[in-house]
């Protein structure tokens, strides 16, 4: 009982953290962005160099991170600013670009699957059990994570004016705040976030091109139930994570990768507004 | 025979002579790749009809390509072999992709469902099931896929004819129907799904339809690829593939046809006679191309190609046919006099957002060749009550019963079957579409659409044809509804409204934003349409002078119940509603 | 007009084919409340959401200060010291009294600065900062929003129909805030009204709009001129 209920929350607390970066951005921009696999297959990627050069694993995160803002600045200006008032045309543009990204990557690195060390290995003890400890560590990470943004948003300027953005952007501009660059700076924010994310998984699983994928597609369905309220898409991660978990568990892996998305339509389908409070 | 079928059939013909004299004039290698192309191109055109015509973003058209694939792959390598087994598998193939289509149409076009959701479903299928195909064993082949089993080892050319002429074939098919009246209710869906909605036309089941139908001829040419490659693997159905269909699509030119298909064939015989790492190089590059277009060139390579084409061979502008106006026995006006209920009757209505009372126990009843006006200040709740009436999902509590018939949860298709009509308050209409166009689409709840060619008539009742008359719009049956003057696009507006045959109507504000004689225009028409056609009309003005005219019965909305009804001269010397209007205090003499 | 702050010259404007106003032409001097008056659907906010740049206008010109702003962003506008307090979209609901104001301001340390002075418009306020303002009362709700206009120390004011469902003391209260923001702060309002006391006792000159049109205009201290305002707004 012990290891599962610890695999519930540690595939509940990645889930958050791989889900947070598209949040933001729906909930600032009105977008999803299908780029969203291929900044977490890069940060990814970004993991597997820093092991290969011989650099400490752990800075592979914030590396990636930087990296991440910086490119999503750049895209944000140049593909998705043009199209604001045409979403889905943005969807499909980011959706390219994820393609763009994925075939340099294969040229670059071929198709083949790659590792990347884990900063820490081993077990430790927890509850009586024996568990992986990075496993542990990404839990604890991505709920810094969260309590980082949530500060972030809280207690700042820039957070008050993206909250208002996320609001209400008529109300926001009308009272000078410039949502264009609000906008801009929650788009590279996520995509960092996005890349960070995929730097902190990598050492767990492994990475190869298509490797974001699946988390794109997760990633929309919980943000999709939960709408753009962190303490929700933390209970839908826990609560539907969950279910992955025990379906893999119980039934078979394959059907449990399929779980999220399964039970995410079926609820959507009866309850658009899924577990949001709007 | 009309233009549209003359140009089909030439097209159809010329395309079967091209592919019937293809394969002795390229090599061997070329003819095998455009074989496995032509299939391919046939699936990238069931995607141009969803998308581009209907604006369903769709990734997984690869899935039912990869049903149609494996059924041929399993029933050959697994049950046997012969023409009884190939009839079989084909017959399977289609009844499975029917089946998800039906499925997956169900999930994802529901009213009030957001394209987001729908474009991730289809996103989810290919996934899914190259999952499923992945944990199949030695049954499906897992990863490997299935290679080998009997199948018809025909000659190149008979494979390639087979190929061409089901591409030519579907492709004709789908030209005619993008072309015929149905084809203009597609793009009606696409532009603006909720107006299609309250004029009755039944949006998610053309979707599902038109889904099921995509995904039989994609199962189809998935079960031909297999039956000649001999190879059935999991990227058949998968979401790369579905993706490659988008970009073929989008380079081409969305809603063109004929652009997908060519891009498709371009691209793709490009992308497999490459070798070494070029396909990779060419993928890279077709990637980088869609995301110019998708930013730069919405509509795709096709407009360009069509410019250029006009620039080189400028002729006169052959005028598209416009409708002929007939007029249309008006059978359920009638009824609505006939029947001893009231046509609108509305009991203890509430909406409720949480806390906030929008419309609190209204209770009111429309009367036939009446009309109702409703008045207030801002925010009392008038438009949410055309809202609650029109849309059943949209009240918290009471009944609203039309001719007598309690609407219940109906959507607004279902209440405009009860007969009830509304127009809004921003006119939202199509702007590609014709006046004839739009008219036609007004009609489809009760004369349909052909399929395969364009009517050249519509049938309307007595009091659109007034309003066309009216306006003027009778003159302008060609014209695109962007290019209208306001006034005519109320009227336009109107008209549709009226040509569904309503016996109640719901009007919001319709004289907002036009000049003074196209409302006295206006006014007399409405005045006509209760007492010639006894319908009961329910205006939400802000013009008193206009109501006073045409209206002998109003009722003031505060706060979201009902103030006070009366005549509009009892309402307007009433101490209250000056009271309520004027903000709490008595207006003293300057 | 060279000492003009707002100089609207023929606008036209309106959404997509509608056209809501028709040749509009007004001017605003430093230190001056203008009243439009007119009855529900006659253009008025349609004005101000034209003059704040929510809606372009098919054409004319708008002059702030004499520098041509017709069809600026309206976050522009808003750096530009023009406050607007519109009828619909007023506040957060979700959050709180104080991030309502602080979001009247653009910086922090002057937001802290000028927080005290809201008491005159609202008192006991500051007791009230942690509060939602989705559950604040709807005069209260008004009473947030003037003040958030005035924390902005804007030039201009565009205030729509700010009497609207407030008891009489309430009304009284913003009359003042308004007359004092003219004559403390120097404060210029193009206010926009249907209740013609309230309207009256705070603005220097009046127009009417009716149809989109201007009908009627004149000081307010001239009995001929005001004598049949009320038919214009009569139900």
């Amino acid at each position: 009982m012990g290891v599962l209920t610890l695999d519930i929350l540690t595939t509940a607390a990645i889930l958050f953290a791989v889900a947070a970066g598209l949040m933001i951005i729906l909930g600032v921009m009105k977008l999803i962005n299908f780029a969203h696999g291929a900044f977490l297959t890069t940060g990814g990627y970004v993991a597997y160099l820093t092991g290969a050069a011989g650099i400490s694993p752990w800075l592979s995160i914030p590396l990636a991170g930087v990296l991440g803002m910086a490119a999503g600045l750049v895209i944000e200006r140049v593909i998705v600013r043009p199209l604001y008032a045409r979403p889905l045309d943005a969807i499909l543009a980011t959706w390219g670009l994820g393609i763009v990204i994925g075939q340099v990557i294969t040229l670059t690195f071929g198709r083949g699957v790659q590792f990347a060390p884990s900063p820490l290995s081993g077990t430790t003890a927890l509850f009586g059990v024996d568990y992986s400890a990075y496993r542990l560590a990404v839990a604890l990470i991505a709920v810094l994570i969260a309590g980082a943004l949530s500060a972030l948003l809280s207690f700042t300027r820039f957070g008050l004016n993206a909250r208002a953005v996320i609001m209400n952007e008529t109300l926001a501009r009308g009272l000078g705040i410039d949502s264009a660059k609000v906008r801009a700076i929650t788009f590279g924010m996520g995509a960092g976030l996005a890349c960070a994310a995929g730097a902190l998984i990598t050492p767990l699983l492994s990475v190869d091109p298509n490797m974001g994928l699946p988390w794109l597609v997760n990633s929309f369905m919980l943000v999709m139930i939960s709408g753009v309220s962190f303490p929700s898409l933390l209970i839908a991660s826990i609560v539907l994570g969950g279910a992955q978990v025990l379906v893999s568990t119980y039934v078979s892996p394959i059907l449990g990768g399929m779980t999220i998305v399964a039970l995410a339509a079926l609820v959507l389908r009866f309850n658009p507004r899924g577990f949001s409070r709007a | 025979m009309s233009i549209t079928h003359r140009t089909a059939l030439t097209g159809c013909l010329v395309g079967l002579v091209v592919v019937a004299v293809a394969p002795f004039v390229l090599d061997t290698y070329l003819t095998n790749i455009l074989i496995r192309t032509l299939f391919l191109a046939a699936v990238v055109m069931t995607v141009d009809i969803l998308w581009g015509y209907v604006g369903i973003l769709t990734f997984g058209q690869s899935a039912f390509f990869g049903i149609g694939a494996y059924a041929c792959g399993l029933v050959f390598t697994h049950y046997g072999f012969g023409p009884g087994w190939a009839l079989a598998a084909l017959a399977l193939a289609l009844g499975a992709a029917a089946i998800v289509a039906a499925g997956t149409g169900w999930l994802a076009f529901f009213h009030g469902a957001s394209p987001l959701y729908a474009s991730i479903i289809t996103l989810a299928l290919p996934i899914v099931l190259t999952q499923l195909i992945f944990s199949g064993g030695n049954w499906t082949g897992s990863s490997s896929g299935l290679s080998g089993f009997p199948t018809y080892y025909w000659d190149l050319e008979v494979w390639f004819w087979l190929a061409g002429v089901f591409l030519v074939l579907t492709t004709t098919g789908g030209w005619l129907l993008v072309r015929s009246d149905f084809g203009r209710v597609l793009v009606a869906i696409r532009e603006n799904e909720e107006r299609c909605a309250y004029l009755g036309i039944p949006v998610s089941r053309i979707k599902i339809m038109l889904m099921i139908l995509s995904a039989m001829i994609a199962s189809v040419a998935g079960f031909g690829y297999a039956a000649f490659s001999n190879v059935v693997a999991p990227e058949l159905a998968g979401f790369q593939l579905g993706t490659e269909l988008l970009i073929w699509t989008a380079l081409g030119g969305r809603a063109t046809l004929l652009g997908p298909v060519i891009a498709a064939i371009g691209i793709d015989t490009m992308s497999s006679w490459l070798s070494g790492a070029m396909p990779f190089l060419w993928k890279l590059l077709t990637g980088i191309a869609f995301v110019v277009v998708i930013v730069l060139l919405p509509r795709g390579f096709a407009p360009l190609v069509g410019a250029l084409w006009r620039k080189l061979r400028p002729r006169h502008a052959v005028a598209a046919p416009v409708v002929k106006l007939t007029l249309a026995p008006v059978k359920l006006m009638m009824q609505s006099n006939e029947s001893a209920s009231p046509p609108l009757r509305i009991e203890h209505l509430s909406r409720r957002y949480g806390s906030l009372h929008v419309l609190r126990d209204v209770n009111l009843v429309g009367n036939a060749t009446e009309l109702l006006g409703i008045i207030g200040p801002n925010g009392a709740g008038k438009t949410t009550l055309m809202r609650c009436i029109s849309d059943g999902n949209e009240r918290t509590d009471g009944k609203i019963h039309v001719n007598g018939v309690e609407i219940g949860r109906g959507s607004p298709q279902h209440v405009v079957g009860l007969g009830v009509g509304r127009s809004f308050q921003n006119t939202n209409l199509f702007d590609t579409l014709t006046v004839g166009e739009c008219l036609k689409l007004a009609r489809y709840r009760l004369d349909g659409a052909r399929l395969f060619d364009r009517g050249d008539t519509v049938a309307l009742p007595q009091p659109a044809m007034d309003i066309l008359q009216a306006t003027g719009l009778d003159q302008k049956l060609g014209e695109e509804t962007r290019n209208l003057s306001h006034g005519m696009k109320r009227g336009l507006e109107l008209a549709m409204v009226l040509a569904a045959e309503p016996s109640v109507l719901l009007l919001d504000e319709p004289t907002a934003g036009l000049t003074r004689p196209e409302r006295m225009v206006i006014g007399k028409v409405l005045t006509r349409l209760t007492r010639e056609f006894g319908l009961c009309i329910v205006i939400i003005e802000h013009d008193l002078d206009f109501v006073r005219e045409i209206s002998n019965r109003v009722v003031v909305l505060h706060q979201g119940a009902i103030l006070m009804e009366g005549t509009v001269d009892e309402v307007v010397a009433s101490d209250l509603v000056k009271a309520v209007y004027a903000g709490h205090t008595e207006k003293k003499a300057a | 007009m060279t000492n003009a702050l707002l100089h609207v010259d023929s606008l036209n404007s309106g959404y997509g084919s509608a056209a809501v106003l028709r040749d509009v032409s007004l001017t605003i001097d430093p230190g001056e409340i203008l009243v439009v008056l007119g009855k529900n659907g006659m253009g008025k906010s349609t004005l101000l959401k034209t003059l704040m740049g929510f809606v372009r206008p098919f054409s004319g010109t708008v002059r702030l200060d004499g520098k041509d702003v017709t069809g600026t962003s309206p976050h522009v506008m808003a750096r530009s010291g023009v406050a607007h307090a519109p009828q619909e979209h007023t506040l957060f609901q979700d959050l709180t009294v104080e991030e309502n104001l602080r979001l009247g301001v653009l910086s922090d340390a002057v937001f802290r600065e000028r927080l005290p002075s809201v008491e005159i418009v609202f008192p006991r306020m500051i007791e009230r900062l942690k509060q939602r303002a989705g559950t604040l009362s709807g005069g209260e709700q008004k009473m947030l929003l003037m003040s958030r206009a005035l924390i902005a120390r804007p030039r201009l004011m565009l205030v729509d129909e700010i009497s609207e469902g407030l008891q009489p003391s309430m009304v009284d209260r913003m009359a003042e805030a308004l007359v004092r923001a003219r004559d403390e702060l120097g404060i210029s309002v193009l206010l926009v009204e249907q209740h013609l006391d309230f309207a009256l006792s705070v603005a220097n000159r009046f127009m009417v709009l009716k149809l989109g049109e201007i009908v009627e205009q004149g000081w307010v201290d001239d009995p001929d001129a005001t004598r049949n305002l009320s038919t214009h707004l009569a139900v």
